[in-house]
């Protein structure tokens, strides 16, 4: 084995081994020293209080900003700007790629729909459908179908077909992305149009973007001096189903929400997630998405930050685009479902190998204080992400548990079971802020749904302990035990229903 | 990130890290038993007394002195040392224990119950009772003089099952057989039976309960049990094991099955086994005399030996007709 593949596996062995040393060593303590994981867990469930409080914070700022920029007309800002390094919002082009495996016309038209009724001049839109070679016929005939439909309302419609087999690659969205990213430049080339004047935005098939969406992104893009070092991030919503998808599934995807709206106030952490943009000019420059990882969304990000030694981050804009939420007919299927979904997710930790080899290459000019500070946030939060559910849940009743009848007669063995209570209670306080920004983030209620809905919409979190503890930590775990055995995961593509397609509840 | 939110950001991080560093040794002192004096900034070792009771809301006094709550009560930050614990109740018997409150430990003082000075009493059915008996169904049976009574625990229910009267003096023991279908009742020499849930239109008298005398023995009887499908009785003399046969109709099969070379002290039947323990004089393998422990086994003997019995009056009665 050559030395940079026993590095690699070093690295992909990290975080899972972290992961199972903690817990295991938790459960094995709980017998032998029951008062020391007692301690632990009172230390632990302090900190997770203090931490969701603090998150919670960050949370309200970040719907603050979003409520505050929800009226903001934004290409009224754009046509109020001068022009800035030769770009105004008249020569800017916006290229939107749909990678495409099996979704039908049901999903893509209302996303195609989307960008028609946006607030922006539909002369200056270039959409590429890029279809998988290897799906069925039907999907390149329906690509073909919403080309025909839509040609004449943009500057230009590609569908283009991503062969199947190309070397280097694996069956991955980025694979596919890149494909169409590629096919988007040769057109561009043959229209001459410079790459900095593109903005490039990448969107799951099911991504139907705000009204204001390109206006917003056009603005930030032109103000932003650094414009071609930054990606910018919209906060992604499940609202397309929301109120046809399962309990557990909502909450899961609120959940979801929350945390990017979270982080859009933690930059010095924030990494590209689903659906966003950047410039096209550094799409090409860094050499498109990577065709061999399955977390192309933020696998993009570390390609461009280690393209340009660090100096690249992500501009978060208070819009949103809204996505499916992964449900299914019934709770386990959905639960199925909604486990493979945040086990591609949590597949993420493949980026700490992918960054942490570049960090060892001689060439890296990033200071090493970034270096560190980057990999420990992408650790911190994979570790994190796989054991703080299985701690408060599983591991804080051990020590009383596996104790014995002397831990029992501890003080702390005593106070365990009331001090952990109090902390859970004051964590609670945490779903009430979760409830009110989930019941303003609502779209409005479908008319074939009854209003009786809109009291479960609230009543729902109270299954939060419940899904936390099912899906909380469960797919990273699994994620990182798959990087640490070597045993890599394919891509899983998130099936999209829609109440037409397959109703729920 | 406007420069207005970095700033509350920043604000809002290293306020929740200074409320997690100043939580958190106060919070782990707490549950540890650790008290902070923050005056002396000294650090004490202190135990926990948990107090309950039942009734709950009685008083607690330490040492004398009356603590603020009632029970329930959990009662921190006391130093270590013994402590006299009083939980008193108006109208209860009150309770004291003296308690050692041992450093970061917990002292239970849980599972008090508080009697009341004053018991309630109800009386259960207005009868002249000469004896009862209470079964697993959870009847009482009244042995009364104008008959056999029934009724549920609580006294309501009553009826008369039988109008027998003649209840013995010096009733020793009772027993029920498994089903509760039966029970028996003895004095010194003789063992009676009683029959529950008959069919009124059946018995004689109309009666659903009758009560048969089933054998009056030579010597005391010491104590009886039911053999397993309630059809045969142990009946334990002083000095004979015998197994008496509970049908009548005709002669009533009685056998011995063991013979005590002294009255025993001590029975125990394993009804589940059909065994009967119990103490005799006799020698060991020593020929040392003393009290040993038996164990009669009643499944693979009793049947040898009937069948003996039975063979043995089968003869008898062949040569008397010869």
């Amino acid at each position: 084995m050559k030395r940079i593949e026993k590095y690699r596996r070093l690295f992909e062995i990290i975080p899972g081994f972290l992961t199972w040393t903690t817990l295991i060593t938790l459960f094995v303590l709980a017998f032998i020293k029951p008062l020391w994981v007692a301690v632990f867990v009172i230390a632990f469930d302090l900190y997770w209080v203090v931490r969701i409080s603090y998150l919670t914070l960050l949370l309200l700022f970040a719907y603050r900003r979003l409520e505050k920029e929800k009226s903001i007309n934004w290409i009224e800002r754009c046509v109020a700007l001068a022009e800035m390094d030769g770009l105004s919002f008249k020569n800017i082009y916006h290229a939107v790629l749909f990678p495409v495996y099996k979704e039908g016309p049901e999903i893509l038209t209302p996303s195609i729909e989307a960008l028609e009724a946006s607030n922006y001049l539909k002369d200056k839109f270039i959409v590429v459908i890029s279809v998988e070679a290897r799906a069925l016929e039907e999907a390149w005939t329906n690509a073909l179908k919403l080309k025909e439909k839509f040609k004449d309302r943009f500057f230009q419609f590609i569908v283009t077909r991503h062969p199947d087999n190309i070397p280097g690659e694996v069956k991955v969205k980025g694979a596919n992305a890149t494909w169409g990213a590629k096919v988007l430049k040769d057109f561009l080339d043959s229209k001459n149009i410079d790459y900095e004047h593109v903005i490039m935005s990448c969107f799951d098939a099911d991504t139907c973007a705000e009204k204001e969406y390109f206006g917003c992104l056009a603005y930030h893009y032109i103000t932003n001096p650094n414009r071609t070092h930054s990606s910018y991030q919209p906060i992604p919503v499940y609202n397309n189903n929301i109120w046809h998808a399962r309990s557990i599934a909502r909450i899961l995807e609120l959940g979801s929400s929350f945390m990017q709206m979270i982080e859009t106030m933690r930059l010095e952490k924030f990494v590209t997630f689903s659906s966003h943009s950047m410039s096209f000019k550094t799409l090409v420059d860094a050499g498109y998405w990577p065709v061999d990882m399955i977390s192309d969304d933020s696998a993009i990000y570390w390609k461009c930050f280690l393209y340009f030694d660090g100096d690249y981050s992500v501009i978060p804009m208070y819009v949103m685009v809204s996505m499916d939420v992964a449900t299914e007919k019934g709770i386990i299927q959905t639960v199925i479902k909604q486990y493979k979904q945040k086990r591609r997710w949590a597949w993420g930790v493949e980026n700490f190998p992918y960054v942490m080899l570049a960090f060892m290459n001689k060439d890296c000019r990033i200071p090493l204080a970034k270096k560190i500070r980057r990999a420990f946030h992408i650790l911190e939060s994979h570790y994190t992400w796989a054991v703080w559910a299985i701690i408060i849940t599983f591991v804080a009743p051990l020590p009383l548990i596996f104790g014995g009848g002397l831990f029992r007669q501890t003080a702390i063995g005593y106070n365990l079971p009331s001090v952990a209570a109090a902390l859970f209670r004051i964590s609670l306080f945490t779903i009430l802020v979760c409830v009110f920004i989930s019941v303003r983030l609502l779209p409005p209620r479908p008319k074939d749904v009854k209003p009786q809905k809109s009291i479960i919409m609230v009543v729902q979190w109270l299954l939060s302990p419940l899904v936390a503890a099912l899906l909380g930590s469960t797919p990273a775990i699994d994620a990182q035990t798959r990087l640490m055995l070597g045993k890599y995961m394919h891509f899983y593509v998130t099936e999209k229903f829609r109440k037409s397609s397959h109703p729920a509840e | 990130m406007k420069k207005s939110d970095k700033t509350k950001r920043m604000i809002a991080f290293y306020f929740s890290a200074g409320l997690y560093l100043i939580l958190l040794p106060v919070l782990l002192s707490y549950s540890l038993g650790y008290k902070i004096d923050f005056k002396k900034i000294k650090v004490y070792k202190t135990g926990i007394i948990y107090i309950s009771s039942n009734p709950a809301g009685a008083e607690i006094y330490i040492n004398g002195k009356r603590y603020n709550d009632l029970t329930p009560a959990q009662i921190e930050e006391m130093k270590p040392g013994a402590y006299k614990i009083e939980v008193k109740r108006e109208g209860f018997y009150s309770w004291e224990k003296d308690v050692v409150v041992r450093p970061n430990m917990v002292t239970r003082a849980d599972r008090i119950i508080l009697f009341p000075v004053i018991q309630q009493t109800k009386m259960l059915v207005k009868r002249d009772v000469s004896d009862f008996v209470v079964s697993d169904k959870r009847y009482v049976y009244y042995m009364t003089k104008t008959g056999l009574l029934k009724s549920n625990m609580d006294g309501t229910g009553l009826k008369r099952l039988s109008f027998y009267s003649n209840w013995p003096s010096g009733i020793i023991g009772k027993r029920f057989s498994r089903d509760a279908g039966k029970f028996l009742y003895f004095n010194e020499k003789t063992l009676w039976a009683v029959y529950l849930n008959l069919d009124k239109d059946i018995t004689e008298g109309g009666e659903s309960a009758q009560v048969e005398e089933i054998v009056t023995t030579d010597e005391p009887i010491v104590d009886v049990f039911w053999y397993s499908g309630a059809s045969y009785i142990i009946v334990v003399t002083e000095k004979y094991i015998n197994v008496v046969e509970l049908k009548g109709g005709g002669k009533r099969n009685i056998a011995s099955l063991y013979k005590f070379n002294a009255r025993p002290k001590r029975l125990y039947y394993d009804s589940d086994n059909d065994s009967i323990y119990f103490t005799d004089i006799g020698r060991d393998a020593d020929s040392m005399e003393g009290t040993y422990l038996y164990r009669l086994d009643l499944r693979q003997t009793f049947f040898d030996k009937f069948m003996k019995l039975l063979l043995k009056r089968e003869a008898e009665a062949g040569n008397e007709k010869d």
